[in-house]
């Protein structure tokens, strides 16, 4: 029999592959369970033997040959050896195998298809039923998957649709377990009866919800910090595919930015705002304890909670790497029970969701020839790129419409698969999870492969063991988006309609000078022709084993590592710009990446009368490396064989790379809880890390806090009104050290950027130059925040709210200190200047509606956070940044951040609209006429507006971050049916929409500029268009000099504030009686609507996307990153 | 794995050391001939490559202010020229620690007393001629000769005089100490005729204003003759050819900014109008100083007045700015203007320059010799391709000093536009309001001889001066 379940006999193996094995059994037990259907009757099998001293083994070999029944066991079973004397003459199998059985370890179980199973008693018992009902102690309504477990064992059901259950347990002793989301958990003694029931009573205030926090865990009621929870049933509601997206608009105090809409593609997350300006503004996240995660590579389904810790106390212990705030996510487990297996698969259909107005061909085509038809000056005779019979060509046969093609139907698919359960001993998940998705650009897509296995182990009494491996494989291709020229996203909104795809010959169409924007390229070939291949390949693995050394007292030694390699493949094909320019680009990267990991835990946990004290204690060690490799080829003999074939290039440049970085770390930690009111909690964390200056590798990070529970306090604990009311306090310090390594020491640059052709001109010379120079003094960014927050429940939690207030001062800001430029190095990396973010953070919920068929649960979320540059270090006001390329009139910095104004800050010349037909005289003293662009003079020279628009003349003239922003999830549940939704909205945000600086201009596609300025038309914002040659003679001296920056301007600025109808799902919960008949515990099927409805004045693309140009001052600039999609998802999850 | 996590308990403080192993500092470095040439290979990628200055004309910088190039308004801001300053800075910061690590005796005694000799000439000359860069631009400069050190903050501007003076010692050892010839697969090096005819030019600059130390035209005289004694350079005989990218290492390139194959760095669309291969049409000539060109081959060789690639059949009429565009940099395939590729060489001296100079300083020596008219008429007969040309007329002994001198700046903005040379001519002559499109005119002052010191600097260092008309923040 074996022989033909070869898979599933556990092989003997060595004790290194001890682990693997109890994984590999607690699959055969799950596949057990499933096969398992209805028992077949052996009552006419029948033995016939006589034997004695003979191993069980031999015994049931014996049996096997004489009928049609197997046998299956682990052949670890030691007990199959126990000897034994069997004597039957044609006795039924099943007396001889309880005869065989009766003085072992072991038992067996009958299967369908003459299968026996044989396992130690404690996995097969012979059952008898205890049956029940449960239900809610206040309204008496049946309560629906209720789990009950006989304790110590694996033996559990979920309640019916009733609230009824049927529980088959070996005999009437042994206790029952009944525990249920939302209501306090029972043990009941069996004690012989066969029915019972049980009503279990609420616990709205979800007192016993435990919370994650930094190497402990803590009953929410405990907590004195500032934490934000997500559950998965919160995550389960709203499909995402992604866990950033799971967590906007659902955590006070969290920013979420949409850097592109790529498949695959980046968020930002900020939480309480941006300290840093160098130092890096990501939380850190930490999964399963594991730290430095990349969120986007976790599959959402694999997660069991998250935390979001923000005030000092919560993320102090995390020291150096606290400041931005921690996510702490936790990834799932069996629960006691039978082994259950989730199952999902959905499919949702994208499309752009807004497309910018174009104009048509004939359209664009008179359009160019009108604005020509002014060019007179210096003698000239306007010339006309179309001629009548080309429009009237266009007008019958139309043009091309750009964004139609690059823009398609994209498609995404997920599909998930896990088995979970666990024994008394053991608790498993194993899970995988598949994601594609083609974007909605040409030859865009992402797929990510992602496999878990999780695993907690009891191995004795005072040992614990887990085990979180997770590997994931991710694939992102895309055609390159930015504000760059030449891209496809920035092209296809402004390449002139009338030129066609391809040529008569098949090849792409070319430009033609003087038929629209010159520093363009054919969008459709931009995306087809550049090849973007990156695939990731991420291992993660981390063990622990926690001693329990005394009572209370525990020791948790826990090691991990991450393991990633990384690859970059690009090829420009002499199709695309770069391509023709260079005859075939090649870059290819490879870069490994190690993160190891090593953690110690000693936890003393004491109560002692009124008092509860838990002490923690931690050393830990983080080590990271790095290698990588880099090749360019340009000049490429064979063109499509690309960046798998660089030995075809004619000239190749490489470089390599390697670093590594290590942080030493000590902490401890205290809390205290007196009569479960008064709460204390301090911490102080030593943190010694590489990256910092000779004379100061080590930081001190303390913090303390207070919370005081007054709805424990006599005169509020019979309140009717108020269930729970807390008030907390904290203060502490954290640290950033998110800089390079090696910073501290002086360095000579080398490669590319330091090379030239010394060597008679045919090749480069290498150089190498001053980079930077030396700072032994640099230290940690530090961040001091002080919270305070309450925490009410009213009506026995029908409604809830926190409400935080914070202040976080950021010092000695780690950033380049600015040197005269004599000195040869612009800056060098040194801790100066201050950053201030005060904020406010409300969370109201609860259930307005709960009754058993209806239930409305809603939470809505308020967050403000206003953020200001206190200090940049001595004589330094202000410093500018550029993000944009060139092509857009932006030479000059227009982004700033200065002292005393926020992040995000843009600055340019401030537009009043277009010149009054009535202003004829004040317009030409600026040199200017009516239907021109006005501009306001604000300052001069002296201070005082001198009659000329200048330098002197720039003004703050938008900011890139939200007043506020808000996040309202629902979930409606009436009967079998579900809807979830979740609104989100930011508020007083700009957007510099740098597409429009040539969308609008005379090359322009934008229908709106035919709406130009004239005396009759004197309500718009197209500027006139005058003869060339009478402008000449009207002989003004222009008094607006711009130099290289006339962009930056406030007509540029549009107001991004938004409301969205983020995500909504209508489910449908298939019916439980229906479901137990084939076997499923739960089915649902559900519809998701992503980015359906959004209400904003921004005329681009989407307000909620912006590209993230490496600093969080120059958030704002809107720079043609691949779009918004708007998607239809439909899918389905089971459970069986 | 766990055995690895009990190891890992042994937590040791020195993994906190830090021990980079993909970079070096200037410390460990400096060790080896070619590692000392490393430091100039990077000082002059500094002011070459990347799109950072010279690449592509200083654009919008200072060279816009003379009366060839377009949009010389003349209004100077605050932040005007800072890109120089910048770069040259860098490119000496690269070179004084290669200097020091010659002077150290880094080298050791297996490289030879010669070899060591080349290699400090060759730095003193490279840093000299970024000194005489921002010497000419801003006047008084910070003179840094030693190692980067930002605890120093005691840096003052130095005198013009002792700042040429500095320039004068190291240039004077280069033309001593550079071979006289770099091996044939190093010679886009400077040599020491380089030398020779770049302290000619700081001899002449120096003899005009502002130090106006008149002893150093005989000087220059004698270190451009020195070069045209010594036969290595002549003019390349057809002025069509005097661009062609087969001359760019001769007979008449002397020194210049080059591009290779690996690593293009011009974009032609520069000089392109939009009219042709969708140039952007950024540099352009002023139109009336185009205009006033003298029609001779010359001024075809070197200004692009009609479309002689692309059968568009415009001419500079047509184009955006109606003005003459510039076409010493467009010498490369038109294939690749198409590409939008050059690698094509910008001259840094000339041997045209050098007569030219030879022919300014003598004529101030002794007025018009003989020797000074023939030096220059090697380059009007080219220019004109030998047809007599009322409008740029040969040199002659018969002319006044004065008017020859005129002449010959003259000539110089003729043969040598667009080369970063007008300007000085310009700010050494004292000619500005001469010269200057009468538009401009009334944005003029004497003070637009000297461009700001940057801001940044200023506000770093208190003990900074700024140049007069300029503000301070």
């Amino acid at each position: 029999m074996k022989k033909n379940l070869p898979y599933l006999i556990p092989i003997p193996i060595s004790g290194k592959e001890k682990l693997l094995m109890i994984m590999k059994l607690a699959l055969i037990i799950v596949f057990i369970s499933v096969l398992q259907v209805s028992a077949k009757t052996y009552s006419q099998v029948t033995v016939n033997m006589n034997v004695q001293d003979k191993s069980i083994r031999e015994v049931l070999k014996t049996i096997e040959q004489q009928s049609e029944v197997r046998f299956f066991y682990s052949d670890d079973l030691v007990a199959m050896n126990q000897t034994i004397d069997v004597s039957a003459e044609n006795k039924n199998i099943i007396s001889v195998l309880d005869e065989i059985f009766s003085g072992t370890k072991l038992t067996y179980k009958t299967y369908d298809n003459d299968l026996i199973v044989i396992a130690p008693r404690e996995f097969l018992l012979q059952q008898v039923s205890v049956t029940g009902t449960i239900t809610d102690s206040e309204t008496s309504d049946p309560l629906v998957g209720v789990n009950v477990v006989l304790e110590g064992t694996t033996i559990g059901v979920m309640t019916d649709i009733n609230g009824k259950f049927t529980l088959s347990v070996p005999n009437l002793t042994g206790n029952l377990r009944i525990s249920y989301i939302g209501y306090v958990t029972q043990t009941i003694p069996i004690n012989g009866m066969r029915v019972i029931d049980v009503s279990l009573a609420s616990d709205l205030q979800a007192l016993e919800e435990v919370v994650v926090t930094g190497y402990g865990t803590v009953r929410r009621s405990d907590l004195t910090g500032s934490v934000s929870s997500i559950k998965t049933e919160q995550l389960l509601q709203l499909p995402t595919q992604r866990v950033d997206q799971a967590i906007q608009g659902r955590a006070t105090g969290v920013f979420i930015l949409n850097t592109d809409g790529s498949p695959g593609g980046n968020t930002l997350i900020r939480i309480r705002g941006s300290n840093s300006i160098n130092g890096g503004n990501d939380p850190l996240i930490i999964v399963d304890g594991l730290q430095g995660a990349d969120i986007n590579q976790l599959n959402p389904n694999d997660i069991a909670s998250m935390e979001i810790l923000k005030d000092a106390s919560a993320t102090a212990i995390y020291g150096s790497r606290g400041a931005n705030g921690v996510i702490l996510i936790t990834t799932k487990l069996g629960n006691t029970g039978k082994p259950v297996i989730d199952a999902g698969y959905s499919i949702g259909l994208q499309k752009l969701a807004r497309k910018l107005p174009v104009m048509d061909a004939a359209s664009f085509a008179k359009y160019n020839n009108w604005y020509h038809s002014f060019d007179t000056q210096d003698g000239q005779t306007p010339k006309y790129y179309f001629t009548d019979a080309d429009i009237a060509y266009y007008e019958q046969n139309g043009g091309t419409d750009w964004q139609d093609e690059v823009y398609k139907l994209g498609v995404m698919q997920t599909a998930n698969l896990a088995i979970s359960g666990a024994t008394d001993k053991l608790k498993y998940m194993v899970s995988s999870g598949y994601l594609d998705h083609e974007g909605i650009l040409l030859n865009s897509q992402y797929s990510r492969f992602s496999m878990r296995a999780n695993l907690a182990a009891d191995i004795t009494k005072w040992v614990d063991f887990g085990l979180n491996y997770s590997y994931t494989s991710e694939i992102y291709k895309s055609p390159p988006f930015n504000a760059n020229l030449f891209t496809t996203v920035n092209n296809a909104p402004r390449w002139a309609p009338t030129e066609p795809v391809y040529d008569e010959n098949g090849n792409y169409w070319k430009h033609r000078p003087g038929y629209g924007a010159p520093d363009t390229w054919n969008p459709v070939a931009s995306a087809l022709e550049t090849t973007i291949e990156n695939p990731t390949y991420q291992n993660n693995l981390n063990m622990f084993l926690n001693f329990k050394l005394a009572k209370g007292l525990s020791l948790k030694i826990m090691g991990g590592g991450t393991f990633s390699n990384e690859y970059n493949n690009r090829y420009d094909n002499t199709k695309t710009r770069d391509g023709y320019a260079m005859n075939g680009v090649g870059n290819i990267s490879n870069s490994f990446s190690n993160l190891i990991q090593n953690t110690n835990i000693l936890t003393y946990d004491k109560t002692a009368g009124a008092h509860h004290i838990t002490f923690t204690g931690v050393a830990e060690e983080l080590f990271s490396s790095w290698f990588g490799n880099s090749m360019r080829g340009q000049n490429f003999l064979v063109d499509q064989l690309g960046t798998d074939n660089m030995d075809g290039a004619k000239s190749v440049s490489v470089d390599s790379w390697r670093g590594e970085r290590a942080l030493i770390s000590f902490m401890g930690r205290i809390n205290y809880g007196l009569l479960d009111k008064y709460l204390l909690t301090l911490s102080y964390r030593a943190d010694g890390s590489s990256v910092f200056g000779e004379n100061n590798k080590w930081g001190y990070f303390p913090s303390g806090s207070v919370a005081w529970r007054i709805s424990q306090e006599g005169f509020l604990q019979d309140s009717e009104v108020v269930t729970d009311l807390k008030l907390r306090v904290s203060y502490g310090v954290t640290g950033n050290q998110g800089i390079s390594p090696y910073g501290s020491l002086a360095r000579l640059g080398s490669g590319e950027t330091y090379r030239y052709p010394y060597n008679n001109g045919q090749n480069l010379n290498i150089g190498f130059g001053i980079s930077d120079i030396a700072n032994p003094n640099l230290r940690w960014e530090s961040t001091a925040q002080s919270d305070i927050g309450v925490d009410v429940s009213l009506f026995k939690g029908r409604l809830t709210s926190t409400i935080d207030v914070y202040r976080k001062v950021t010092d000695d800001l780690l950033m380049p200190r600015q040197l005269p430029d004599y000195v040869g190095v612009s800056n060098v990396i040194d801790n100066i200047g201050s950053i201030e973010n005060r904020g406010l953070e409300i969370m109201i919920g609860g259930d307005p509606v709960a009754t058993s068929k209806f239930r409305w649960n809603t939470s809505l979320n308020y967050t403000m956070n206003r953020n200001e540059v206190l200090d940049l270090g001595p004589g330094v006001e202000k410093i500018g940044y550029t993000p944009t390329s060139g092509g857009y009139s932006l030479g000059s910095s227009y982004m700033f951040l200065e002292v005393g104004q926020p992040f995000g800050q843009m600055k340019g010349f401030k537009y009043l609209g277009l010149w009054g037909a009535n202003e004829d005289a004040e317009a030409r003293a600026y040199g200017q006429l009516p239907g021109l662009p006005k501009y306001a003079d604000i300052s001069g020279p002296d201070g005082v507006p001198d009659g000329t628009v200048n330098e002197l003349d720039k003004t703050t003239i938008g900011y890139g971050y939200p007043d506020f922003q808000i996040g309202w999830t629902n979930l409606v549940t009436y009967s079998n049916f579900e809807l979830s939704f979740l609104i989100t909205g930011a508020y007083g945000q700009d957007l510099f929409n740098t597409l429009r600086i040539r969308r609008e201009t005379y090359e322009g596609t934008d229908p709106k500029v035919w709406n130009y300025w004239t005396t009759e038309n004197q309500d718009t914002d197209v500027p006139a268009r005058y003869d060339g040659a009478w402008v000449q003679a009207q002989n003004l001296t222009n008094k607006y000099l711009f130099g290289n920056s006339s962009g930056a301007s406030s007509r540029w600025v549009e107001d991004a504030s938004f409301t969205r109808l983020k995500t909504i799902t209508l489910a449908y919960n298939f019916d439980k009686t229906l479901l137990t008949k084939i076997g499923f515990t739960k089915a649902r099927l559900y519809f998701t609507g992503t980015n359906l409805v959004t209400i904003t004045k921004y005329s681009g693309y989407d307000p909620e996307i912006a590209q993230f140009p490496n600093n969080d001052a120059t958030i704002g600039i809107d720079q043609s990153v691949y779009p918004t999609s708007r998607m239809y998802t439909f899918g389905a999850d089971f459970t069986f | 794995m766990l055995s690895g996590v009990l190891l890992l308990l042994t937590t040791r403080c020195d993994k906190l050391e830090e021990m980079p192993s993909d970079f070096v500092g200037p410390d460990n470095f400096f060790k080896s001939p070619a590692q000392v040439e490393s430091a100039f290979v990077s000082s002059m990628q500094r002011q070459w490559g990347g799109w950072q200055f010279y690449d592509w004309m200083g654009y919008p910088e200072w060279p816009s202010f003379d009366d060839q190039l377009y949009g010389g308004d003349l209004v100077i801001g605050d932040e005007t020229a800072g890109g120089s300053w910048t770069v040259h800075y860098q490119a000496i910061a690269d070179l004084n620690p290669a200097i020091k690590a010659i002077i150290d005796g880094n080298l050791g005694s297996g490289v030879s007393q010669e070899t060591k000799d080349q290699l400090l000439a060759e730095a003193r000359f490279l840093r000299a001629f970024n000194y005489f860069w921002l010497v000419r631009l801003y006047g008084d400069v910070p003179l840094i000769l030693e190692n980067t050190d930002v605890t120093k903050d005691e840096i003052v501007r130095s005198p013009v005089a002792d700042v040429y003076k500095q320039i004068v010692e190291d240039m004077l050892f280069a033309t001593q100490n550079l071979p006289e010839v770099q091996p044939a697969d190093n010679n886009a090096r400077p040599n020491a005729d380089v030398a020779r005819g770049m302290l000619a030019k700081v001899y002449i600059t120096m003899a005009t204003a502002p130090l106006n130390a008149t002893s150093n035209y005989a000087n220059a005289r004698d270190m451009a003759k020195q070069v045209i004694d010594g036969g290595k350079y002549s003019l390349v005989s057809n002025v069509e050819d005097v661009f062609n990218m087969d001359y760019e290492f001769g007979s008449e390139f002397m020194w210049a900014w080059h591009n290779s194959e690996e690593e293009y760095v011009i974009e032609p669309q520069i000089w392109l109008p939009g009219e042709m291969a969708d140039g952007w049409g950024d540099v352009t000539a002023e139109k009336i100083w185009g205009e006033a060109f003298p029609e001779e081959p010359r001024k075809h060789a070197y200004l692009l007045l009609d479309d002689p690639w692309f059968e568009t059949g415009t001419t500079y009429l047509d184009w955006w700015k109606s003005a003459p565009y510039i076409r010493k940099y467009l010498y490369d395939t038109p294939d690749n203007m198409l590409k939008n590729v050059s690698y094509q060489a910008q001259p840094i001296l000339r041997y045209a320059d050098v007569l030219l100079l030879f022919a300014e300083a003598d004529n101030m020596v002794n007025g018009p010799t003989q020797a000074a008219c023939d030096a220059v008429n090697q380059i009007v007969n080219r220019a004109t391709g030998g047809v007599p040309n009322p409008a740029d007329p040969l040199f002659t002994t018969a002319m006044s000093k004065g008017d020859f001198d005129d002449a010959v700046i003259n000539q110089r903005s003729l043969e040598l536009c667009f080369e970063y040379d007008r300007w000085f001519d310009i700010c050494r002559k004292r000619i500005l309001d001469k010269v200057t499109d009468p538009d401009y005119l009334p944005n003029y002052s004497v003070d637009d001889y000297l461009m700001p010191i940057p801001q940044k600097d200023l506000r770093l260092n208190d003990k900074l001066t700024q140049n007069p008309g300029y503000t301070r923040p």
